[in-house]
């Protein structure tokens, strides 16, 4: 058989693939297109990329708590190559990301509890529309400008000061101090957990990594130096959307292993690339990008809240759990 | 009581004309998914016989097919404006709602068969709506009717009024499409034979639609086995982030 031959076969074949668990077939190319590009940003800043690719997903028709489940399982899977990444170059505190991971889990469990309780209200959608634009905006305008003070300092000649070794903000004069060597600090746990806590709550709330948080928190907050932000922050999304994972499969029942799995595989491949290019990037530059990245997100959710929909009616499944 | 004097009309005035009955098939009695699943087309052949050998079955027949899946419990919101911004103030619950329906006739609805006869079967969508919603007010009314609107345009909800062929006189081949993320389960096709806009004959054929394989296995491992299934999904996402890092090592 002649190679252009077989392509085509291989073409006819594969183009459709069935989810087992969404019961619903979709573009295999379409599916790992999506991990893909997602993947290159997530590699890129850091950041597991489930806030863009959750939206992606129910956007292309799959149903919402199957997005959100299998979603997790993709992050996690980008998050392992970038994480690696990063190890291998030595830009990782494990130490400060074992306090984030601990309490980042308990944080999940909290954050799966209020989504029940919330879903159980009703108007969960609208919460979670709102949160998106509240958190995302905030954070994005935060960054924003953060970012652009930089640059425009940059641009005027003034050497900008590395703040991040020799400041302390008030919170790091806790009690409980630790010494974290990697990131060069010396700071109280107190607002290391309540940030992994924070993120862990939100996390499962939401269902994404919270990496556009947890890195931002890292930078301005614990004052975390460039080089060990971007991994540190990429260690802790693997932990924990490996236990949101688990809890999704035992609580929900709607990851979808094939659709998790074509999402990884392009998101594999993206993030490396991702990696590779924020090596020609001043950290200041990806915080730029990501801002707009993040505040793109927001305007979308806030353009939904208020703008008139086109089909004011929707429909959903009642699942046992109730209405998705 | 109504249906009972409508069923004992029916059996006046249509015995003496001779009676028929329906024999029927479908093509696919078990849709089998597969990963390459993108949907499937389906046919139902039947013919209409004399119950009496001496009699031949007379026409002109005509026939509507109703094919209902598996009933799933469903809501339908509307947004409204509430202080400049667009939420779901409104509901309505429909309870045991078919996933897919497609009604496919020989004819229009109104033009083959009494409002009687589609009543007595609930054979119009919207009919489906309101038993679903159990009220008919006009909240469930316009609700009902964008829920339909809505599974229309997902291709759940099927009419086709020109769909069943006539092969002879009595003799009939239909066609319905299942759409790619149709649910899985019992499938029912009911068949109705009218004479005269009366209805003369019925029957009905149950298919399945049900995964197979790797998707089958993947679907009750998830159900049975979901602390193991959450683990293998887990080392999955880490190997899969692992191996990657291999290869594009540098």
């Amino acid at each position: 058989m002649r190679r252009q031959d077989a392509a085509r076969l291989v073409r006819a074949r594969l183009v459709q693939i069935y989810l087992p668990i969404a019961e619903l077939s979709m573009n295999l190319f379409f599916l790992i297109g999506i991990g893909g590009a997602v993947g290159f940003l997530s590699g890129l800043f850091g950041v597991g990329g489930g806030f863009l690719l959750t939206p992606l997903l129910i956007f292309s028709g799959v149903p919402s708590p199957v997005a959100v489940a299998s979603v997790t399982g993709q992050v996690a899977a980008a998050s392992t190559s970038g994480a690696l990444s990063y190890y291998r170059r030595d830009g990782i505190d494990l130490h400060l990301a074992l306090y984030l991971i601990l309490s980042s889990t308990i944080g999940a469990m909290a954050g799966v509890a209020t989504f029940s309780l919330l879903r159980s209200l009703g108007q969960l959608d609208l919460f979670i529309s709102v949160s998106y634009f509240l958190l995302l905006g905030f954070v994005g305008v935060l960054m924003m400008a953060e970012a652009l003070r930089t640059l425009w300092r940059r641009r005027s000649g003034v050497v900008p000061r590395d703040k991040s070794a020799s400041q302390h903000g008030w919170m790091h004069g806790l009690p409980m101090r630790i010494r974290f060597k990697k990131s060069r600090l010396y700071i109280s746990v107190i607002p290391v957990l309540v940030i992994g806590l924070f993120i862990g709550w939100v996390g499962a709330l939401l269902g994404i990594g919270g990496g556009f948080i947890l890195v931002p928190a890292l930078v301005y907050l614990l004052r975390v130096p460039a080089n060990v932000v971007v991994g540190t922050s990429l260690l802790q999304v693997v932990a924990m959307m490996c236990v949101t994972t688990i809890l999704q499969a035992l609580t929900s029942q709607s990851v979808d292993v094939v659709l998790a799995f074509c999402l990884m595989v392009g998101g594999t491949i993206g993030a490396q690339f991702g990696a590779s290019a924020g090596k020609y990037l001043r950290g200041d530059q990806l915080r730029a990008l990501l801002a707009l990245l993040v505040l793109g997100v927001a305007i979308r959710f806030g353009l939904a809240l208020v703008l008139p929909p086109g089909d004011p009616f929707s429909m959903a499944l009642v699942t046992p759990g109730g209405a998705g | 009581m109504r249906r009972l004097l409508l069923a004992l009309a029916l059996i006046l005035t249509v015995a003496p004309a001779g009676a028929e009955r329906l024999v029927s098939t479908v093509s696919t009695p078990t849709v089998q998914i597969t990963s390459s699943f993108d949907g499937t087309v389906l046919s139902l052949f039947g013919n209409v016989e004399s119950s009496v050998p001496a009699i031949p079955a007379d026409g002109p027949f005509n026939v509507i097919i109703v094919i209902t899946g598996p009933l799933q419990d469903r809501v339908a919101r509307l947004k409204t404006n509430a202080y400049g911004i667009w939420t779901n103030t409104e509901q309505v619950s429909f309870r045991q709602f078919p996933s897919f329906y497609a009604v496919i006739a020989s004819g229009k609805l109104g033009d083959i068969a009494d409002e009687s006869v589609l009543a007595a079967d609930a054979i119009r969508p919207e009919d489906q709506a309101l038993i679903a919603a159990k009220s008919i007010d006009f909240k469930a009314q316009r609700f009902g009717s964008e829920l339909i609107r809505l599974m229309t345009e997902q291709g759940h909800f099927v009419v086709r009024e020109d769909g069943v062929r006539f092969l002879s006189n009595t003799a009939y081949v239909a066609q319905v499409t299942l759409p790619s993320d149709v649910a899985n389960g019992p499938f029912l096709a009911h068949t109705i034979v009218l004479k005269n806009r009366q209805m003369v004959a019925e029957g009905s054929q149950g298919f399945a639609v049900r995964k197979t394989g790797f998707e089958n296995f993947v679907f009750v491992a998830s159900r049975q086995q979901p602390l193991l299934y959450g683990i293998v999904c887990v080392l999955l996402a880490l190997g899969t982030g692992w191996l990657a890092g291999v290869v594009f090592k540098r």
